[in-house]
């Protein structure tokens, strides 16, 4: 792609969500989310093949829907009460409907089903874009306007939670695999939402990070399915040996920065009375974490029967910046230790 | 509820529920969401002019270039999907299920 095109469009990429951040006004607030929309639709078909055609075809039409579902919503408010503010009080009607706009947006439970088709006819950096930065603009919305919905919001995020678990077990391709993550961990955020916004915030900043390192790792090993991970122990060793422990952090084990964030929401649900909830919730984080192993195990565990072509495969120093993927890494290693300072740091 | 918000909220439920539910040609999908923009194009117009507000009386234009913005967006996704699958029926985008 022409480097000025390339250009152009990263800056109306970063045009559109900091409209969003920026504006209080619904209108503008959309306005930013159909920047982000237009401005990510070439870079998806920069490949000419039928598969990512497909892919921005689905994604056209389900983030357009969900944007015109947002400004309806928002339209419908101002006609109410007469004010177009995102952070003024919002009729209860039109409220769910932008609150559905949204789920539809970034793939919630029960809207997800395009998330995974979609990210898996894309090529990494581009699917990496749309599983990271394309959620930061829905969420500032999420985060700013006032929702009186609190059923809605946990039945969407234990729909997602279990949805996303369940729908990565039969699954062989990573992206795919990624995106149902995706959806578990959003979940997440949708669940504590209304609660405490800034654990939200918080959860959506580890998400980024480990889902950062797990592109940029995937990335690296050129891999898009199970069976290419098992070759590469031979290609980056190091990265090999510290990707299962980024897995685990994605599924939230203990000593790892992914369990921050499923700490904080399984305590505030507890204190809020919802251990219902909070045991659903912990319970089908098992589910994801059967396939965050499965794929530890096929990178990492075991050896899987070669020939020699297979062992020692030929090398190339790699042209990729290996920076980012280290800075990635070990922030989704080892962050677990600043949980207060975090927590004090991310106050909505 | 008035009779005009009646009549763009309806509007704009009978252009969702035919992209929801009417899921045959690609191009009927984009026809559904240009009913639904235009809808929302006339709301705000409407919710200007009865207000009398001068400050919002851009925005209905600045809706209606975005809505064009994405509806050649639309188009040329037509395109792009008539070229790789020979065909612009929603069945045969299938490629990616699985």
């Amino acid at each position: 792609m022409n480097p000025y095109v390339l250009f152009f469009l990263l800056f109306g990429l970063g045009l559109g969500t900091t409209t969003t951040f920026a504006s209080s006004h619904w209108l503008l607030a959309w306005m930013g989310l159909e920047i982000n929309t237009l401005a990510i639709l070439p870079l998806m078909t920069q490949d000419h093949h039928p598969r990512a055609v497909e892919a921005a075809t689905k994604y056209f039409l389900t983030q357009a829907t969900a944007a015109a579902m947002i400004l309806f919503g928002s339209t419908t408010n101002a006609w109410l009460t007469g004010q177009w503010d995102i952070q003024q009080a919002i009729h209860p009607l039109p409220a769910t409907m932008v609150m559905l706009g949204l789920a539809l947006k970034i793939g919630l439970a029960p809207m997800h089903s395009w998330l995974p088709e979609v990210l898996q006819g894309l090529n990494l950096t581009t699917g990496l874009i749309l599983s990271t930065w394309q959620k930061l603009a829905p969420f500032a919305l999420l985060l700013q306007f006032q929702t009186t919905s609190t059923s809605l919001l946990i039945a969407l995020g234990l729909a997602s939670t279990l949805i996303g678990g369940w729908g990565g077990l039969n699954q062989t391709q990573l992206r795919k695999i990624l995106a149902y993550s995706s959806i578990a961990h959003l979940g997440w955020m949708a669940l504590i939402l209304p609660f405490f916004p800034s654990l939200t915030l918080l959860t959506l900043i580890m998400y980024l990070i480990m889902t950062l390192s797990m592109f940029l790792a995937f990335k690296l090993n050129k891999s898009t399915n199970i069976n290419t991970l098992a070759l590469s122990w031979a290609k980056t060793p190091a990265l090999t040996a510290l990707a299962p422990l980024m897995l685990l952090s994605l599924g939230g084990l203990p000593p790892l920065t992914g369990f921050m964030p499923k700490w904080l929401i399984l305590q505030e649900l507890t204190k809020q009375e919802l251990a219902p909830a909070a045991t659903m919730a912990a319970l089908t984080a098992l589910l994801s974490l059967y396939f965050y192993l499965r794929l530890s195990y096929a990178m990492t565990l075991t050896t899987s029967p070669n020939n020699t072509a297979g062992i020692t495969p030929w090398r190339l120093p790699s042209t990729q910046s290996t920076l980012p993927l280290a800075i990635a890494a070990t922030t989704s290693l080892l962050l677990l230790p600043l949980t207060p300072a975090m927590t004090a740091l991310l106050k909505l | 509820m008035t009779p005009a918000h009646f009549a763009f909220s309806s509007t704009f439920m009978l252009g969702l529920s035919g992209l929801a539910f009417y899921r045959t040609h690609l191009l009927s999908a984009l026809i559904c969401l240009e009913g639904m923009m235009l809808s929302l194009f006339i709301a705000l117009s409407l919710w200007a002019l009865q207000l009398d507000s001068t400050s919002f009386s851009a925005a209905p234009m600045l809706l209606l270039a975005f809505s064009a913005c994405e509806a050649s967006a639309g188009l040329a996704l037509l395109v792009a999907t008539a070229r790789t699958h020979g065909t612009d029926r929603l069945q045969s985008l299938n490629l990616l299920q699985c």
